[in-house]
């Protein structure tokens, strides 16, 4: 089981959960279960390129994207990038 | 019960609501609704209250969002989306239109990049239209700076076979046949950024409407200049020469009262668009585009102000713009604006309904 926490944009369209705890073998498979999914992939299944999800602290691209696999996570971040004005 | 204004107002930050008396001098917002989402479009279904928003975000992409509690809750579409073969992705919801009153749950839908959906089911789901997604010129189409957007979609109420729709640039296209051909209808309609200006498509058509009182007669604000057709678009007429200070702009009202008026907000030329020399003013037109008057009365000046396609709306009593720097207009008595509300983030979209209080 891994706890994914999302926005609070997010949240908003989620009838205001932040926090899910999701059964997932990887990144993508876990990003899938929640009710935002659609608002995290375009319809080419890709994830948006200001979107940033982190796994136990590490930027998952690092560690293969969606196929990133879960054993031994505990903890999924999404995070919208960072803008500067 | 007293009757009000009801005002929805798109920004780049969520929907806010104005509600207006009926004399449009007292006005109380409420919002954001959608909080952080650029609501490029939003409008109330008359068939039954609901509100419908195309709301996208830069990160979360395109969404087509409704409530019919007023806007207290909302509910997402499902995912809005191109068929893979089509090698096209949606990168914005731009305008939702309302089916006629005998199609129920039908609506329509338009989006970047240049392309035209309909929902049978309230907005449920959406279904790209074929005949606009395969269009035989669409590689002769091109994205403005507002990408390829599909902004203006008009019914006409005689027809329901009979649509407009207008993609910038691609310029007008029509429809005889419910959806299934399009026309391009762009005679002597100026796309002077082309080699070859008077094209059959690539138009930049920033705002499209037509007259429900005389649905043969639409009026279109361009890229290059200002038009009115009197054919269903079979030919149109270059109105700009006759007392605007610019051609260029972005949105254009109408008198749902009077075919042969209408409303424009110049702005210099592409390269800037700003109030020409500062004076901010919109421009009527009682004679079918004939001749120009200026209406400033309660405008400030000097301003440099900017007023987006979807950014007005007009209904039997008055006119309504936002600016993108978050000034709302209503005409008050006579010719006189009054500034209904001020520091809103930039605003995108106007529609107005009434409301009971």
């Amino acid at each position: 089981m891994v706890q994914v926490t999302v926005p609070s944009i997010l949240a908003d369209q989620a009838e205001g959960r932040r926090c899910f705890d999701i059964e997932a073998a990887t990144v993508g498979e876990a990003l899938r279960a929640l009710p935002v999914a659609d608002l995290l992939f375009n319809e080419r299944g890709e994830w948006s390129r200001y979107l940033n999800v982190f796994v136990d602290g590490t930027d998952a691209r690092e560690r293969g994207g969606p196929a990133c696999p879960l054993a031994g996570v505990h903890e999924i971040l999404v995070i919208a990038m960072l803008s500067g004005g | 019960m007293a009757i009000g204004v009801l005002a929805l107002v798109g920004t780049r930050k969520g929907l806010f609501l104005l509600r207006g008396d009926d004399d449009r001098r007292c006005w109380r917002a409420d919002g954001p609704l959608l909080d952080g989402w650029a609501v490029y479009h939003a409008t109330v279904d008359a068939r039954d209250g609901t509100i419908y928003s195309a709301a996208n975000h830069i990160v979360y992409g395109p969404t087509v969002q409704r409530s019919d509690d007023g806007g207290k809750t909302w509910q997402r579409s499902k995912k809005i989306s191109l068929p893979e073969w089509s090698g096209l992705t949606v990168n914005a919801a731009w305008h939702i239109e309302p089916g006629l009153p005998q199609q129920p749950g039908t609506l329509f839908l338009g989006a970047d990049p240049g392309a035209l959906f309909r929902s049978d089911d309230s907005g449920e789901t959406w279904e790209p239209n074929r005949g606009i997604l395969e269009h035989s010129t669409r590689d002769r189409w091109f994205p403005g700076a507002g990408g390829l957007c599909c902004d203006s979609i008009q019914l006409d109420p005689r027809d329901p076979r009979r649509i407009y729709v207008c993609i910038a640039s691609a310029g007008t296209l029509r429809t005889d046949d419910g959806g299934q051909t399009w026309l391009p209808v762009n005679k002597n309609v100026a796309a002077d950024y082309l080699g070859s200006p008077y094209g059959e498509v690539g138009q930049c058509v920033h705002k499209l409407l037509l007259h429900p009182a005389r649905p043969e007669r639409l009026w279109q604000q361009n890229h290059c200049g200002v038009y009115r057709s009197d054919d269903c678009g079979d030919s149109w007429e270059r109105l700009d020469g006759n007392g605007l200070p610019s051609g260029f702009g972005f949105p254009i009202m109408i008198d749902p009262k009077d075919p042969d008026t209408a409303f424009v907000i110049p702005e210099r030329s592409p390269e800037y668009h700003y109030s020409p020399d500062a004076q901010f003013a919109v421009y009527r037109t009682r004679d079918s585009g004939q001749t120009w008057e200026e209406m400033s009365d309660g405008l400030p000046r000097p301003a440099w102000a900017a007023v987006l396609r979807e950014a007005s709306a007009s209904d039997a009593d008055s006119l309504y713009f936002g600016t993108q720097s978050g000034s709302f207009f209503a005409l008050a008595d006579g010719d006189t604006w009054v500034e209904a509300a001020r520091h809103l983030p930039p605003i995108l979209s106007v529609e107005v309904t009434q409301w009971s209080r």
